[in-house]
């Protein structure tokens, strides 16, 4: 069975740096990816190369089996991949139910029937009661939880998580990680970018290890973290290896 | 139920208008002349709004659209005898075709705020040189519509009355359209546009297509308000109908009133437009310009002291009395009603 | 429409003389662009003020026109400062719109003021600079022309030594780059502003004196020049000082050249053209190498 996603030599040039380089990996359906790597190892290029927002230097991204290199962001949210912001991108003006209807705008002609797919959801991510607070009145933690359920709306089938655990107390931590396990225990595929360690560790079914844009490891949690290479790279950022 | 809740959303902006309908049995000819002038401004600062407060792109220069309606009908009607009314459709062909080309270059190569702002007002100003150089289009002195007394088939009237229910009827049409785009998905990504395009790109809003479809949508309105526009002057000229000036007036109403707001643009309209008149009507003679001038102390005012516009200010007051934000339906009413 | 020799000749002239000034002219906006990020669009009626205001001292208090600067100038300062302090700082931080908007209200204001004040007639002045010409083989440059043209280079020559050598250049530079760090050294922001805001204004002086002895004054003269203003920064690419020179030249060489060889008032599309096209795809200006 062809993968979900299929990554091959994925290279991304700013000016003379190399945010992305080589990078070839897949992910497959059902599955939780963990892509890791210290600060400016390229996590969020890689992400806005994937879903659209930037076009790759070389390489090339299949998803589905379908060569979607260079396709914009629209195009690939409405193919099934949708991705969060590592800062979170929320409509200020509009309320968190329209935040999440333009989502279910995506799969949902009628207004009738986005709002309906965004109540569910808002519901999914457990901020039901926030859906009349415009964007701009929600705390970090709901604005989390909106920026996962905008990703959500859209219906994908791979969702690409990035640092969504980032400056959330371990509670909440756990909180996302358990939605997250649901989601993907009803057949949602996630591609997961995370610093917390444990989050990673706990939720990866495989990582991939970036280091200054090139892949360095990938496997299992248990593997990664017995890798000389990847303790390597995280040399220095022991905090995140907690 | 589910149909009727979706067109009641329809039913204050039809009951306002209805009543409308009777304000000229109250309403002096002159009243008149300024019920049709407020119905004017409201019509094209809607029609404006729909591409500067929706989708967020603030074009200065929708007088280019302006000019390409009220030049298409009345060079048509002039040369070749085609009643108005037909005139109006053709003019809003011309600047559909443009509003296409101008919110595809424009939003192509990724023109926003101040930079979409200037390359809209240079073509419209350009349009000004462009006019007033061209022969048939009557050069720098514009084109007369012909004067035929009353001649429904010609869109000309002796009385004020038809005209104040030909635009009554267009002001309508365009506030129902911004009402229909308030619940319905083409509204709701034009506002994602505004809000936050990288955000609306990764939630499958195609920013580029629904951003030209805004500016063709307002083009198309607009120009169908230059034809009205010229019909009921009798004439039109380079800086009349395009060029920054009255750009900038078309814009201007809806800004008072309320960017992005449904009835923003008839209120701004509504509360301005008699004043401004009165000012010129009073003190035009002897000071030229007393009406712009208030125009531009207002804007000033809105800018510094109540930038959401009066409907903004509106909500934002019940909002603080604890009304929910979503119900923008009775605050309309309430705005509605004092028109 | 003839495209002999002396024509273009002529028209190269009298472009660069009138670009001269245009570069001044912009060299304010540009400042004021490049330092606080906003764009005024009342900068053509801040120079319509300075105008009216040499056309005042000249015709009614007899004053040279070119001694008018040392009024105009300050005048200019100060208005630009109190403008800022009433209407631009309390919107510092708002979003660009609403600045563009503001300083569109403001351009209506003055514009129609000086309808209501001085009615739409176009005043000109002839003062004992009139008529002076100067013969070089078949072009024809007025001493006026050539004054502006002399005075706009050293006006922008002083401004450059300002910004470069003393402390208010300092604090300018430090503030256009990055405000935070300004703030950070010691650099107190607000004033900077201020002080630009003021010295782009004073600009507008120097050249509503200078234009003056072969140009008119009218309410609707700073559409125009403001709008070339906007045209030249553009074209120089936002807040650059040289480009702004550059740019000035330019124009004035494409404004007077298509009035040479293009009928009517048609040069200016040919000068909105250029500037969609660098809107559209240069809008970093011809000298950036890259987008900013
Ligand atoms: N648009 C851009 N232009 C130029 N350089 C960029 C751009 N975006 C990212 N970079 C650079 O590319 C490198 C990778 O950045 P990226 O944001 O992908 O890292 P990251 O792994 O997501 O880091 P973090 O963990 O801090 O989020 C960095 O050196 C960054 O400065
Ligand atoms: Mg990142």
């Amino acid at each position: 069975m062809t993968p979900l996603l299929e990554v091959k030599n994925l290279t991304k040039v700013f000016g003379g740096l190399t945010a992305v380089g080589d990078l070839t990996f897949h992910v497959d359906r059902g599955e939780i990816v963990g892509l890791i790597g210290p600060n400016g190892a390229g996590k969020t290029t890689c992400f806005n190369l994937l879903a659209g927002a930037m076009t790759p230097t070389s390489g090339s991204v299949h998803f589905k089996g379908e060569d979607v290199t260079g396709r914009k962001s629209h195009q690939m949210c409405k193919l099934g991949l949708t991705r969060t912001f590592q800062v979170v991108q929320p409509f200020p003006d509009i309320t968190a139910l329209e935040n999440v209807m333009i989502g279910a705008f995506v799969r949902h002609g009628s207004t009738g029937a986005a709002e309906r797919k965004a109540r569910e959801v808002l519901d999914v991510v457990g901020i039901a009661h926030k859906a009349d607070t415009l964007g701009r009145d929600l705390t970090l933690m709901e604005l989390k939880r909106l920026e996962i359920g905008k990703g959500l709306a859209t219906e994908p089938d791979l969702l690409l998580l990035d640092e969504v655990a980032a400056g959330l107390t371990p509670v909440e931590i756990d909180d996302i990680l358990t939605l997250v396990r649901r989601l993907n225990s009803e057949g949602m595929t996630f591609l997961v970018v995370e610093h917390v360690m444990k989050v990673i560790m706990n939720l990866s079914h495989r990582i991939v290890v970036l280091n200054f844009g090139s892949q360095i490891a990938e496997g299992t949690p248990a593997e990664i973290s017995k890798n000389p290479a990847v303790l390597d790279a995280y040399l220095g950022e022991e905090e995140y290896v907690a | 139920m589910k149909q009727m809740k979706q067109y009641r959303e329809f039913l204050v902006p039809l009951v306002v208008f209805a009543l409308a309908a009777f304000l000229p049995l109250f309403l002096k000819t002159y009243y008149m002349h300024i019920a049709i002038l407020i119905l004017i401004w409201a019509y094209l600062a809607t029609s404006w709004n729909i591409l500067g407060g929706y989708a967020g792109q603030h074009s200065l220069g929708h007088g280019l659209y302006m000019g390409i309606g009220a030049y298409a009908s009345t060079y048509l009607a002039l040369e070749f005898g085609l009643t108005p009314w037909v005139g109006i459709f053709v003019g809003m062909a011309f600047a559909a075709i443009a509003g296409w080309f101008v919110g595809y270059a424009a939003f192509r190569y990724g023109l926003k705020g101040a930079y979409f702002a200037l390359v809209t007002i240079a073509l419209t100003e350009a349009a000004v040189y462009v006019v007033s150089n061209w022969k048939a289009m009557g050069g720098a002195a514009g084109l007369e519509v012909k004067y035929l007394g009353t001649d429904p088939f010609m869109m000309q009237f002796d009385s004020k009355l038809p005209y104040f229910y030909i635009i009554l009827f267009m002001t309508l049409l365009a506030v129902l359209t911004a009402q229909w785009l308030n619940r319905r998905r083409f509204g709701y990504r034009l506002i994602a546009v505004r809000e936050n395009e990288e955000a609306a790109e990764a939630m499958g809003v195609n920013t580029l297509g629904t951003k030209i479809n805004a500016n063709v949508l307002s083009a198309v309105m607009t120009a169908a308000g230059g034809t009205f526009f010229a019909q009921y002057f009798t004439y039109v000229g380079p800086r009349v109908v395009f060029g920054e000036v009255v750009s900038v007036q078309i814009l201007l109403f809806a800004i008072i009133g309320g960017l992005g707001t449904v009835w923003g643009p008839l209120v701004g309209a509504v509360i301005l437009v008699p004043v401004a008149e009165i000012a010129r009507a009073e003190l035009g003679t002897q000071f030229q310009g007393a009406h712009l001038l208030l125009y531009g102390g207002v804007l000033v005012f809105t800018m510094l002291f109540m930038p959401n516009g009066i409907v903004g200010l509106a909500k934002s007051i019940r909002a603080r009395f604890g009304k929910t934000p979503d119900d923008t339906m009775s605050v309309s009413a309430s705005e509605g009603g004092a028109s | 429409m003839t495209f002999s020799l002396p024509v273009i000749l002529q028209a190269v002239a009298s472009g660069l003389m009138i670009g001269g000034v245009f570069a001044l002219i912009s060299i304010g906006l540009t400042l004021i662009w490049g330092v606080m990020k906003i764009i005024n669009f009342a900068h053509g009626e801040f120079l319509m003020i300075g105008l009216y205001l040499a056309y005042f001292l000249v015709t009614k208090f007899g004053i040279d026109p070119y001694l008018t600067i040392l009024i105009t100038t300050p005048v200019l300062f100060f208005v630009g400062i109190g403008i800022f302090q009433v209407s631009i700082k309390p919107i510092l931080k708002h979003p660009p719109m609403n600045q563009i908007m503001l300083t569109l209200g403001i351009s209506l204001i003055l514009q129609n003021l000086a309808l209501v004040l001085f009615k739409a007639d176009v005043l000109s002045v002839r003062t004992r600079y009139t008529g002076i010409n100067y013969h070089f083989g078949g072009v024809v440059v007025t001493l006026t022309e050539l004054i502006a043209f002399f005075g706009s280079i050293l006006a922008t020559l002083a401004l450059y030594y300002i910004l470069k050598t003393t402390d208010i250049g300092r604090w300018i530079r430090a503030a256009a780059q990055n405000p935070t760090a300004a703030t950070l050294q010691g650099v107190d922001v607000r004033f900077t502003y201020l002080l630009a805001f003021g010295i782009g204004s004073a600009c507008l002086g120097v050249a509503a004196s200078l234009l003056l002895p072969f140009y008119y004054v009218s309410p609707t003269v700073g559409l125009f020049l403001g709008l070339i203003a906007f045209v030249v920064v553009v074209l120089g690419g936002m807040g650059n000082f040289l480009g702004a020179f550059v740019g000035g030249l330019i124009i004035g060489l494409t404004e007077s050249l298509g009035a040479a060889i293009m009928p009517g008032s048609l040069s200016r599309v040919l000068t909105f053209g250029i500037f969609i096209l660098f809107l559209l795809f240069r809008p970093q200006g011809i000298l950036s190498r890259r987008q900013a």
